[in-house]
């Protein structure tokens, strides 16, 4: 990972922006690619823990599915 | 002693003390019928019901209501019942007991009033008991006048414990607000005449508009087009009047705004003060709702409408849509609306048709190509999705932190992708209303702050330096130059300052 950017900022702006109608000041999106983050390791967390309840070995696109409604929820602002 | 401050100051602080009696009774009952009856009542100057101290007379206003509302909290902490007579206290804080309050205020001779006073042979404060101004009355003239009042004060404090012998304090509240809310049953006019138009307004506009469209239709299909507009909000207004009152229905709907609805408006400015922060933001937003329907009307023949109505829309359609030129075209965006538009809006929509389609040839053109497909957002800007690489080493660093195998299936990478992408639209919706709330159109990293802190990601525990600091690189910490650590230290001091008051 050093050395390797961590994700292409102009990518997420352009997300953002699209989604909100909005302009996106300079550096809010590293904030957002932070909360970014802190999803995807609640859904990798859950979906681990389900997959593990489920029986399945490793993250399946199941137990995904199955936490993404939660996550999103709990993400919800 | 608190209540003796309490008249000067009465006056600009009278929902609080309008809410207050449910506590102070019981304490009244406990600490100054003794009081009454031997001028024993000096001794308790000092010290309020809880026993502190109270406010020195010399105090300023503020501050004396700062004790006042203080004394109260902890009286409604010792009392029993405290959950029972809050929800009492949120009852009645309806406006309908600010109509209920002004109707007995204004007509005095109505039979409630009467079977109200008939418990108590007080003549004068004959009013009910239990209502709002009556019962601060009562508090400050017990208070207020020393020895005279007695005499005015026995009368009145057999009402009080009328209730007190037949079970408790607390049912005598009980009962009022039941009454009241048999005394509204009964006067069903008025209640739902002023209330439900307003709430459905501000609430839920979709079904209500539609409501209203279909009134429109009904009854003005030989009217002008020039009128169309105005009509339009106010059948909005008027099925649930009509409903009400049923003669009257053309009536009001000739006269635009019927007499009756504007005296409604002014009585309920005049009385309520909760209720106007409901109300008056409807009111207010009636003139801008005109924009909002034209673009429903526009829509309706998409969903199931009845089919009668149908061909007057198509009449009234342009002009409509000539009128209010919209984003809303943008956001139908996808196929249903390119059949519409044509016939609606011949220019404006050739253009927009135009665009779509060509946007559409793209996307199909990608998909047949099979690669990423361009996503289209609501408003009709294309997006890009993160780089799937990117997800990919980031889930698999979560999924070996969380004690899976680092192994992540590419179904499981599409889901996941896929729960990005609904993340990400999430994200942008409330970025967006924050930005807007706060009148900018530029989102900030104060609307993300105030974002992750309702995900409750950010707290007193948490800063946002350190959640930065524990994902992200150095670059990127850089990048961010935070004051937030300020915010939420205040935040806690005012908390602890309101949990040390109350215990």
């Amino acid at each position: 990972m050093p050395g390797q950017k961590l994700y292409p900022r102009a990518t997420v702006k352009k997300i953002v922006k699209a989604h909100s109608n909005c302009n996106v000041s300079k550096n809010a999106d590293v904030m957002m690619f932070l909360d970014y983050m802190l999803f995807l390791q609640n859904l990798i967390k859950e979906a681990t823990i389900e997959a593990k309840q489920g029986g399945e070995r490793g993250i399946t696109a199941r137990s995904v599915r199955k936490v993404t409604a939660d996550s999103l929820a709990k993400f919800r602002g | 002693m608190a209540r003796e401050s309490r008249p000067p100051d009465a006056t600009p602080t009278r929902r609080a003390s309008s809410a207050e009696p449910l506590a102070s009774i019981t304490r009244r009952s406990i600490f100054q019928t003794p009081g009454n009856q031997t001028p024993g009542v000096p001794r308790l100057q000092g010290l309020s019901a809880s026993g502190r101290k109270i406010a020195p007379p010399t105090a300023t206003p503020h501050a004396r209501a700062a004790f006042r509302t203080i004394d109260s909290r902890r009286a409604a902490i010792l009392t029993p019942h405290r959950a029972r007579r809050k929800s009492l206290r949120e009852v009645r804080d309806s406006p309908r007991d600010f109509l209920l309050s002004l109707g007995r205020v204004l007509a005095r001779n109505t039979e409630v009033i009467t079977t109200s006073s008939s418990s108590s042979p007080g003549g004068e404060a004959g009013r009910g008991p239990g209502s709002d101004g009556a019962g601060n009355d009562t508090t400050l003239s017990t208070v207020n006048v020393g020895d005279d009042d007695d005499d005015e004060e026995l009368p009145k404090r057999p009402r009080l414990s009328l209730p007190i012998d037949e079970e408790d304090d607390d049912d005598s509240d009980d009962l009022q607000p039941h009454r009241s809310v048999v005394f509204d049953e009964n006067d069903n006019f008025t209640m739902q005449s002023i209330e439900m138009p307003r709430r459905a307004y501000s609430e839920q506009p979709g079904g209500r508009l539609s409501m209203g469209s279909v009134r429109m239709s009904d009854y003005f299909n030989t009217n002008d087009m020039l009128h169309s507009e105005d009509v339009g909000v106010d059948s909005g207004f008027f099925p649930p009047t009509a409903v009400l009152d049923e003669g009257n229905i053309t009536m009001g709907v000739q006269d635009l705004s019927s007499p009756e609805r504007l005296d409604s408006d002014l009585v309920r400015r005049g009385l309520g003060r909760e209720s106007d922060f409901g109300i008056e933001i409807p009111v207010g937003e009636i003139n801008e709702s005109t924009f909002m329907i034209a673009p429903q009307v526009e829509d309706s023949p998409d969903r199931p409408s009845p089919g009668d109505a149908e061909p007057v829309y198509d009449d009234y359609a342009p002009l409509v849509d000539q009128r209010s030129d919209d984003f809303d075209d943008a956001e139908l965006g996808e196929v249903p609306a390119l059949e519409e538009e044509p016939m609606i809006d011949p220019t404006a929509a050739l253009d927009e048709q135009t665009e779509l389609e060509s946007a559409l040839a793209k996307r199909a053109a990608v998909r047949e190509l099979g690669k990423k497909p361009i996503k289209v957002s609501k408003y009709g800007i294309e997006y890009p999705s993160l780089p799937p690489a990117v997800v990919k080493r980031l889930a698999q660093n979560f999924a070996k932190a969380s004690g899976a195998k680092g192994k992540i299936t590419a179904d499981a990478m599409k889901a996941i992708m896929q729960a990005s992408d609904w993340f990400f639209e999430q994200l942008g919706d409330d970025l967006q209303a924050y930005a807007k709330h706060a009148g900018r159109k530029t989102i900030d990293e104060s609307d993300v702050l105030t974002l992750m802190k309702r995900q409750r990601q950010i707290n007193p525990n948490t800063t946002p330096f350190a959640l930065a600091q524990r994902h992200l690189p150095r670059e990127l910490l850089q990048e961010l130059r935070m004051p937030p650590p300020v915010v939420p230290k205040k935040r806690r001091k005012g908390k602890g300052e309101g949990d040390d008051e109350i215990t």
